[in-house]
């Protein structure tokens, strides 16, 4: 599972895509994903970014939110996580990122078992992850350009990176114009791109959204998952968690459906009928 | 890591001044309670000054045969200041205490000036230490032959001896209470402050930031307040010194003037480091529930 890499990161790819000379190549679908460098010819099998085997979570008041998840997300699938409310959703999130830990089963990111992570490694596989929410999670008082550069500056990133990072990340998402507003003036949508920029500027190997449009109308919904698969595109995991049953059958992905901690589907290019 | 202090250094400060309504409320309470912690050292040590002074005045007194024999008395007298619970010795003659009585009791100068001799004993005079010494120089007096005999006021030292044991009992337990409940309102006060901000650490903690990366910004913080409101008690105990000297001096009537030269210092240290110091604390300990998973 543990293969060393060259460190690679989206940066070049995003700056790619911004950059007008490249405007016309499409570099995430010239190459396999996970084999960066390598000769094309040998079928090299993509990298796993996630797996799960056999994971229980129960908690301490007794309540059984994940029993037995198997899940395999291959570098560069876009997957849907569907399934009612209470279904273990955010707690396959929370697993992810490691906030819980699982009671049974083994939870693997980029080839680190996370039971067995050291307290102090903890922070750096986060950085792995980019995540957003429903609820955006920025802070009201810093602009949208020191909301993306908190990110960095608290990672412990130098100061003179942080302007460079934050600048591109901003372009990927479409914020130039709206860097210096504050979160209260800004759309919703507005908003999540701004919390999307932030899960950006550390080149995360999996992208998590949980519910990113559940506040959003639905026009504004559609910009935000169009921003979501052309990051797909640039060779990132997109892990969404969602009811939106009309984003997910129109988009024709994988969709792994779960029910009362179980995972009851699995499914490529498929559709999703909400029952709840 | 000079980068690293810098970094929590601006990010506490920027906390201090996003939150600034917290950080008056915490710096506010924080004033309060060092002001009433540093009343009450004050209090405290007038209280003690004036016990010490209560204590000196315990004063053995021999009376001399008029039989004895002056070198004997001058010996003893030497003896006895040469003795390390005595602090101060002097010896009162016949006609001094002739003179003591009369000036003290002026209406029986005519009954005094009929008698023929003088009826009144010399007399040692003995300060002691510390009033738990009594009766060892009593004792020690008892069995030296120009003593007459010694005045006996054991019981009434041993009285004083347990009401200042009392009340420095007394002092010291109140100032643990208030001590506790000073540190239980600031802590608390402090973890008022971080909960609020319970948004800004969860986005470092999913951002990936290392627990020193979101634990020192609040410790500087915390200090800050301390510091802030450690300088404010400060400086309002110090415009306060000359009111406050007046009413102790009045209060306490013999505060020795050497006890209030360090007052002042004592409390001045005593509350930069509470304030500081318990800052810390409270941030500390307020940090640590939102990074131990």
């Amino acid at each position: 599972m543990r293969r060393s890499q060259p460190e690679r990161g989206i940066g070049a790819s995003l700056m790619a895509m911004v950059s007008p000379a490249s405007s016309d190549s499409r570099p995430s679908q010239t190459r396999l994903p996970g084999t960066p460098g390598k000769p094309a010819g040998k079928p090299v099998r993509p990298r796993v970014v996630l797996a799960m085997e056999g994971v229980t979570k129960s908690y301490p008041n007794g309540k059984i939110a994940l029993r037995g998840v198997d899940l395999v997300v291959p570098e560069g699938d876009f997957v849907f996580l569907v399934g009612p409310s209470g279904a273990g959703k955010s707690t396959i999130l929370k697993l992810l990122i490691r906030d819980e830990m699982a009671t049974k089963g083994v939870v693997l990111l980029d080839g680190r078992d996370l039971a067995r992570l050291k307290r102090k490694d903890v922070p750096r596989i986060r950085r792995k992850i980019g995540i957003v929410f429903q609820d955006f999670k920025l802070l009201p008082h810093k602009s949208v350009r020191e909301n993306v550069a908190f990110a960095l500056e608290v990672t412990g990133a130098p100061r003179q990176s942080i302007g460079p990072v934050v600048d591109r990340v901003l372009r990927v998402v479409g914020l130039t114009g709206q860097a210096d507003q504050l979160p209260g003036q800004l759309s919703g949508g507005e908003q999540q791109r701004t919390a999307i920029a932030r899960a950006l500027v550390h080149n995360p190997r999996l992208f998590i959204a949980d519910e990113p449009t559940g506040n959003l109308d639905p026009l504004i919904s559609w910009e935000i998952i169009q921003l979501l698969l052309r990051i797909n595109e640039l060779g990132v995991t997109v892990l969404m968690a969602t009811h939106n049953a009309e984003v997910v059958t129109a988009l024709r992905k994988r969709v792994v459906a779960l029910e009362d901690g179980r995972v009851v589907r699995d499914q490529t290019e498929a559709a999703y009928h909400r029952e709840d | 890591m000079i980068a690293f202090v810098a970094f929590s250094l601006r990010r506490a400060w920027q906390g201090l001044w996003h939150n600034r309504l917290m950080s008056v409320a915490a710096t506010a309470t924080m004033v309060l309670m060092l002001a009433l912690l540093s009343g009450l050292i004050i209090l405290l040590t007038g209280l003690d000054a004036t016990l010490k002074y209560v204590e000196q005045e315990v004063q053995v007194v021999a009376y001399v045969k008029d039989s004895a024999n002056p070198q004997d008395v001058n010996l003893l007298e030497t003896a006895l200041g040469q003795m390390p619970q005595v602090t101060e010795v002097s010896y009162v003659s016949k006609d001094q205490a002739l003179k003591d009585f009369l000036s003290r009791h002026p209406d029986e100068a005519e009954v005094v000036n009929s008698l023929p001799t003088n009826p009144l004993p010399a007399s040692l005079q003995i300060n002691l230490r510390d009033p738990n010494d009594y009766l060892d120089v009593a004792t020690y007096l008892r069995n030296q032959s120009p003593v007459d005999r010694v005045l006996n006021i054991k019981q009434t030292v041993d009285q004083m001896v347990t009401v200042i044991g009392v009340l420095r009992a007394v002092g010291i337990g109140v100032l643990v209470v208030v001590g506790l409940i000073v540190l239980f309102i600031i802590v608390n006060t402090i973890r008022l402050a971080v909960v609020s901000r319970a948004d800004e650490i969860e986005i470092m903690r999913l951002v990936g930031a290392s627990d020193a990366f979101i634990r020192w910004p609040f410790i500087f913080e915390g200090a800050m307040v301390g510091l802030f409101g450690a300088l404010i008690t400060i400086a309002v105990l110090w415009l306060g010194q000359g009111p406050i000297t007046t009413v102790m001096a009045d209060y306490f009537k013999v505060l020795p003037v050497e006890a209030s030269a360090t007052v002042g210092r004592d409390v001045a240290l005593v509350v930069l480091g509470t304030g500081v110091g318990i800052g810390v604390l409270g941030s500390y300990l307020s940090i640590r529930s939102y990074l131990i998973r």
